[in-house]
């Protein structure tokens, strides 16, 4: 557990092939001004991941826990973490701050990275895009800054946190259609990725090298399975659902505009009569109306919060960055045993 | 008017007596202020004041009496009563009090109450038992009686020193007086009771018997007794006054007794003569009153005195008994009904006694039919209660009345029974004109009738017992059948109406085995046994509905019979698989619009009648029918309660006593009711023989519906079991067949369905079970072979009809028609090859992921409408005129749009 050691750049992309893609992949979410450029995990923290989530999290159940490490240059390094205890409503009394604060300070006393770097959380394929989600990450990079949440699920590890755009969003606590607006803010730039990268101690990528190769062939062949329509399945039932709630909730802006709309409307007419009746009055010499609070006439309609949709909008994009992702694959199995089956014939 | 002075006032007349009484009472007070004057009319003065006092103390003692009797069966709520009552009379009597002292037995209930409260307010068990009323009105009455005392406190202690002595002296005094008491206590000989009871009087006849003493010697030694005199009286006074000084005084009085001994001896014998005279002048009375009025004196004699004794005092000996005395008895005997405290068997025992003497006297059918109906309303009156029954020889002997009367009115034909005739101008007696007798046969027997139905509501449906009254039904009907062939000669339409209806309630639930059985067998004529022919003798039950409701629907003005009428008809046309007549009857009547409004019992006569046309299309072999049928009892969970066949036990907290009540009356008798396990099987199977087809067909549906909740809730609670064992109950039945069927197995389905088991539970309680049974197995071969075919076409690339045929064991033409019409339906997306007799799939039915990406699609287009929408808001938030016309055209144009959208996305999914 202790064996903690500073290895240089080895990085080992075999335990998990959408890791490593996701290492590779798209850093351009205007990471550059923050400090952390890199996250660098040890392979003990995924394993513990993996492991808590596969005994604990089934279904749509999710497994949360904390993450322990420290920031070196420009890079996050993570090399331990441990769970929550799984939330139950029976005990309201259970002090989560002082199980963590209790937890580090064991951990401590065994020389272990003690300092709150940040957390991760399972996912149920791939729907991560929450409020709850954005809350706590909030107040996580409120006051750890370069705290990140790492998400895994059905094989895939990523780190993700806010963009500083959001964060100002979300400090200002003000999610109206034109804040947002100000803000310049879209489902894209909500949340960035932070590319991971998993190392090992030298020992153990020379294991890993050994059990690959003692390792029976047989065991790569599941890539080539073709029977997956399950996921598919069940992803297009989840995109669908959201959909339905996007719906929603256009339906639901929609009918503020409208409400809007029509009021002004109404403050239109109502500004125009109160004119053409102070000229009538003008010119039978009486003393104009007294001005009116319009505002307190016409009271504008509560604007639906904008910031569901938004991350209604980041689900869907994530389901959809899957499903492409799964069916380019997929594709290429296709193509692959067509052109076997045609080599056969 | 007080008896002490009627007899105090011997050789005076009694009727000038109680006339000066009632003038002189008002000024009774001046005269009493004067009691010593000698005058001519000292005596009337006298007499005067004594009568005012008298009467006040009378008053006084009777109040006592009636409390220390109440003390004595611990009625503390009447105690209360009368004691405020006493306090009134006590005020009232306060004139005299303020002269002559506060009397002593006065003073003695005060004590003896209050103690008695006192020891029962101790008694904690006797106080835990007594009722809410009595323990109430103890703790007002002990709060009362003590404020009460506070003002004779001196009294009551004097009082309390020494009660044995002036126990004694009453004790002394009851002696002296024992002939009055006796008349005055009617039989109360208990002499502790006495004591007390008759303390007052005995006071005052003692007090008058001074005085009488008085006046003798007034007349005879009045020079030297003047003193005397004074003393007596002052004595008098004083006795009542002080009543601790009482042992004095009856000293001084007993001081001078001797000197009057003499006196006192004639004294005493006049009084014996008085007495007797007394005794004489009231049994006079009694019998006076006896004579004056006989029917208070019925009354009483029914107040629990023995009636054997008052039998033979129906009419005095020697009487004549013509119409007239035995109208005006029965006028007396009916007077008394629905009085508090009328024994009610004993009126009728007396009724009956009467008819016989009528009929014995022969006083002519009229008045035996006028009190035969007045003996079968007491027999209804019986109970004073709604929910309570009629005991069963109540029962029987109403039966037999009413059949009597049903006699008699068919013997006499010039007997006019009505109840728009009035009394006034009835005739019961005059042969000349036809008889008219007030009273309607028809509400007697819609009476009884409802009586029956109570008695059979009462019973344990699975004892003996009801067995037994059940056999009381032939009766019934024939009564009714009877009223009706009197009606239909001399009723008017309405009645008939009436009399119609309560045949067919009594008709339209029974199964006709016998029309049954002729229409199985043909008539063949000669080989008919004489038996045979006996028994198919009568109306078929069919034929008699038809008549008697056509009459109804052709007749009734009030809408309920008519209503009524037509649901049992439907009934009946059901529960002899007449379906398409009961279907065209039900839906002609328009009433399923609105039953809604109908009375509750109706209703439920309406819920009967549709789960009886849903069992008789199931039979029919008509699933959709008898599910849809069933569909609203069923899906309720609350058949029970629909069809009044008991109650919930879920919803009795919440109707309180009084709804649970009229509930219960609404129940129908057991022998109406209708298998509740046979109703939901046959519903459930039916649920089976749609819902399976249909849900294998819409697989991936997303809008898929329900055709039957229940159904699917039965599903779930099947799946939901943890360790499937072989079923047990009907519904687990149903469900393994389900899933059998859902494999498209039929053999099994059909094993799960039609067993030994479900054939002792529901298949055996059809009256054509084995018609039933084929017709299901049939039912089942063809929905599993559709079921198989929904299921399983995308594995088949074409399959050959005679394999289904075999594998579903149904004939080939069956089989095409089937495949036929689905194909015809587009269920099945295929094509049939004639030559091979094969069926070609066009596997054109979109995979899971298909639908999905479709449905998606779908989505997505409303979503970009609704986005769309946004936008025009966006563009043209003013000029609403412009705006709005503008909407409409983009609307079309997002429409076209969406529509090409959505077919490129369909293409895509593909």
């Amino acid at each position: 557990m202790a064996s903690r050691k500073e290895g240089t750049g080895s990085t080992a992309t075999s335990s998990s092939s959408t890791a490593g893609a996701a290492g590779k992949g798209k850093g351009k979410g205007g990471s550059g001004d923050s400090a952390v450029k890199q996250v660098q995990i040890d392979g003990l923290v995924v394993l513990k991941i993996i492991k808590h989530y596969q005994e604990e999290g089934q279904g749509t159940e999710v497994v949360q826990g904390v993450l322990l490490g420290l920031v070196v240059e420009d890079r996050l390094e993570i090399t331990n973490c441990f769970p929550f205890p799984q939330h139950t409503e029976d005990d309201a009394d259970f002090d989560e701050v002082q199980y963590q604060m209790e937890m580090m300070r064991s951990l401590r006393h065994v020389n272990i990275d003690h300092l709150h770097v940040g957390w991760y959380q399972s996912t149920y394929y791939g729907s991560f895009v929450t409020r709850a989600l954005l809350d706590s990450q909030f107040s996580y990079q409120h006051a750890i800054e370069e705290s990140v949440v790492l998400i895994y699920g059905s094989l895939s590890l990523k780190a993700y946190r806010l963009t500083p755009k959001l964060m100002e969003v979300c400090k200002e606590k003000d999610f109206s259609p034109e804040a947002l607006k100000k803000a310049n803010i879209t489902f894209e730039y909500m949340f960035e990725e932070v590319p991971i990268v998993i190392k090992n101690s030298h020992l153990i990528n020379v294991l890993m090298w050994e059990l690959e190769k003692k390792s029976a062939v047989a065991d790569k062949h599941e890539l080539l399975s073709l029977a997956s329509s399950n996921h598919l399945g069940k992803n297009l039932q989840l995109l669908m659902d959201r959909v339905d709630e996007m719906s929603q909730d256009i339906v639901k802006y929609n009918t503020y505009m409208r409400n809007t709309s029509k009021q002004q409307q109404q403050k239109h007419q109502y500004q125009q009569r109160r004119q053409q009746e102070n000229m009538q009055r003008q010119s039978r010499g009486e003393p104009p109306l007294p001005e009116e609070d319009l505002s307190k006439l016409f009271k504008p309609p509560q604007p639906p919060a904008r910031m569901d949709s938004l991350l209604i909008a980041g689900q869907i994009n994530t389901y959809c960055q899957n499903i492409k992702e799964f069916t380019a694959q997929n594709l290429g199995k296709l193509f692959m045993a067509q052109a076997l089956q045609e080599y056969n014939n | 008017m007080s008896r002490f002075f009627t007899t105090g006032s011997d050789s005076e007349s009694e009727s000038s007596l109680s006339g000066e009484e009632l003038v002189t009472k008002p000024v009774g007070g001046n005269y009493g202020k004067q009691p010593l004057l000698l005058s001519e009319d000292e005596e009337d003065t006298k007499r005067v004041v004594r009568s005012a006092k008298d009467k006040r103390f009378e008053e006084l003692t009777n109040l006592i009496r009636t409390i220390r009797n109440a003390m004595k069966i611990r009625d503390v709520t009447k105690c209360l009563e009368e004691f405020e009552l006493l306090g009134k009379a006590y005020g009232k009597a306060k004139s005299i009090v303020d002269k002559e002292g506060v009397p002593r037995f006065y003073i003695r209930i005060l004590a003896d109450l209050e103690d008695y409260l006192n020891e029962l307010w101790e008694d904690k068990e006797g106080k835990k038992k007594m009722n809410k009323n009595n323990a109430k009105a103890l703790s007002t009455l002990r709060q009362k009686i003590r404020k009460y005392n506070r003002d004779f406190e001196s009294h009551i202690t004097s009082y309390k020193q020494n009660p044995e002595q002036s126990a004694d002296e009453d004790a002394e005094k009851n002696e002296e007086d024992s002939e009055d008491e006796d008349e005055d206590e009617d039989g109360v000989s208990a002499a502790t009771f006495l004591k007390k009871k008759s303390e007052a009087p005995s006071g005052e006849s003692r007090k008058f018997l001074k005085k009488m003493d008085d006046e003798d010697e007034d007349s005879e030694d009045s020079e030297d007794d003047e003193d005397w005199d004074t003393g007596s009286t002052s004595s008098d006074s004083d006795s009542e006054e002080e009543e601790g000084k009482q042992t004095a005084l009856a000293s001084r009085f007993l001081k001078k007794a001797p000197t009057t001994d003499e006196d006192k001896k004639a004294a005493e014998k006049k009084r014996e003569d008085k007495a007797k005279k007394k005794h004489d002048r009231k049994s006079k009375r009694l019998d006076e009153e006896e004579e004056d009025n006989e029917g208070g004196e019925w009354e009483r004699v029914r107040g629990g005195v023995p009636l054997v004794k008052e039998k033979p005092k129906m009419f005095a000996k020697g009487t004549e008994i013509t119409h007239a005395v035995v109208i005006k008895k029965l006028n007396e005997i009916l007077q008394a009904r629905g009085k508090k405290g009328t024994d009610r068997a004993a009126q009728i025992e007396l009724l009956q006694l009467l008819v016989q003497i009528a009929a014995e006297n022969n006083l002519g059918e009229g008045v035996i039919v006028k009190i035969k109906f007045n003996i079968i309303a007491s027999l209804y009156d019986y109970n004073p209660n709604l929910a309570t029954y009629m005991k069963p020889e109540m029962w029987g002997k109403c039966l037999d009345c009413i059949n009597e009367l049903m006699d008699i009115l068919f013997a006499n034909p010039n007997i006019f029974v009505g109840e728009n005739i009035l009394e006034e101008s009835e005739n019961l007696h005059n042969a000349d004109q036809p008889l008219r007798v007030r009273g309607c046969i028809l509400t007697l027997v819609e009476r009884m009738d409802e009586e029956f139905t109570k008695i059979m509501q009462n019973t344990d449906p699975h004892s003996q017992e009801y067995v037994e009254h059940l056999k009381d039904e032939a009766q019934v009907c024939a009564i009714i059948e009877r009223v009706q062939r009197y009606l239909e000669e001399k009723g008017t339409t309405e009645e008939v109406c009436r009399i119609y209806l309560l045949r067919i309630l009594h008709t339209y639930y029974k199964f006709d085995y016998k029309a049954h059985q002729r229409q199985l067998t043909p008539p063949e004529g000669s080989s008919k046994s004489e038996q045979d022919q006996a028994e198919n003798e009568g109306e078929d039950s069919a034929v008699l509905m038809e008549r008697l409701c056509k009459y109804i629907y052709a007749k009734d003005r009030t809408d309920r019979i008519r209503t009524c009428a037509i649901l049992c008809h439907i009934y009946h046309h059901a529960l002899h698989s007449r379906w398409y007549q009961a279907r065209d009857l039900m839906l002609m009547s328009h009433l399923q619009d609105n039953i809604q409004h109908a009375d509750p019992p109706v209703q439920i006569l309406y819920n009967r009648t549709m789960v009886q046309l849903g069992i008789c299309a199931f039979r029919q072999g008509l699933t959709k029918d008898a599910h849809n049928a069933l569909l609203d009892i069923q899906s309720s969970g609350r058949a029970k309660e629909l069809l009044g066949q008991g109650l919930l036990l879920r919803s009795l907290q919440e109707r309180n006593q009084e709804q649970e009540k009229v509930e219960r009356r609404r129940q129908v008798p057991f022998h109406l009711h209708i298998n509740l396990e046979l109703l939901e099987c046959v519903y459930l199977v039916s649920a089976m023989l749609l819902e399976i087809p249909y849900m294998a067909a819409h697989e991936s549906d997303a809008r898929r519906r329900m055709i039957s909740k229940q159904f699917h809730h039965q599903l779930r609670v099947g799946e939901r079991q943890p360790l499937l064992g072989p079923p047990e109950s009907m519904r687990e039945h149903v469900v393994a067949a389900s899933k059998a069927m859902k494999m498209g197995d039929w053999k099994t389905c059909h094993s799960f369905i039609i067993n030994e088991k479900m054939n002792g539970k529901v298949w055996d309680l059809f009256p054509e079970a084995d018609k039933v049974r084929t017709m299901l197995v049939r039912k089942i071969q063809e929905e599993s072979l559709r079921t198989y075919l929904f299921t399983y076409s995308s594995v088949y690339d074409s399959i050959s009809m005679e394999t289904l045929s075999d594998m579903f064991e149904l004939d080939l033409p069956t089989v095409h028609s089937i495949i036929s019409k689905m194909i015809i339906n587009e269920e099945l997306m295929a094509s049939l090859d004639q030559p091979t007799q094969t069926v070609v799939m066009h596997r054109t039915e979109p995979t899971a992921q298909q639908n999905l990406a479709l449905q998606l699609a779908e989505k997505l287009g409303s979503l970009v409408e609704n986005n769309e929408r946004v936008f025009d808001h966006k563009q043209g938030t003013y000029g609403g005129y412009f705006r709005d016309q503008k909407d409409g055209y983009r609307k079309n144009e997002g429409y076209m749009r969406r529509g090409g959208y959505r077919q490129q996305q369909s293409q895509t999914a593909y």
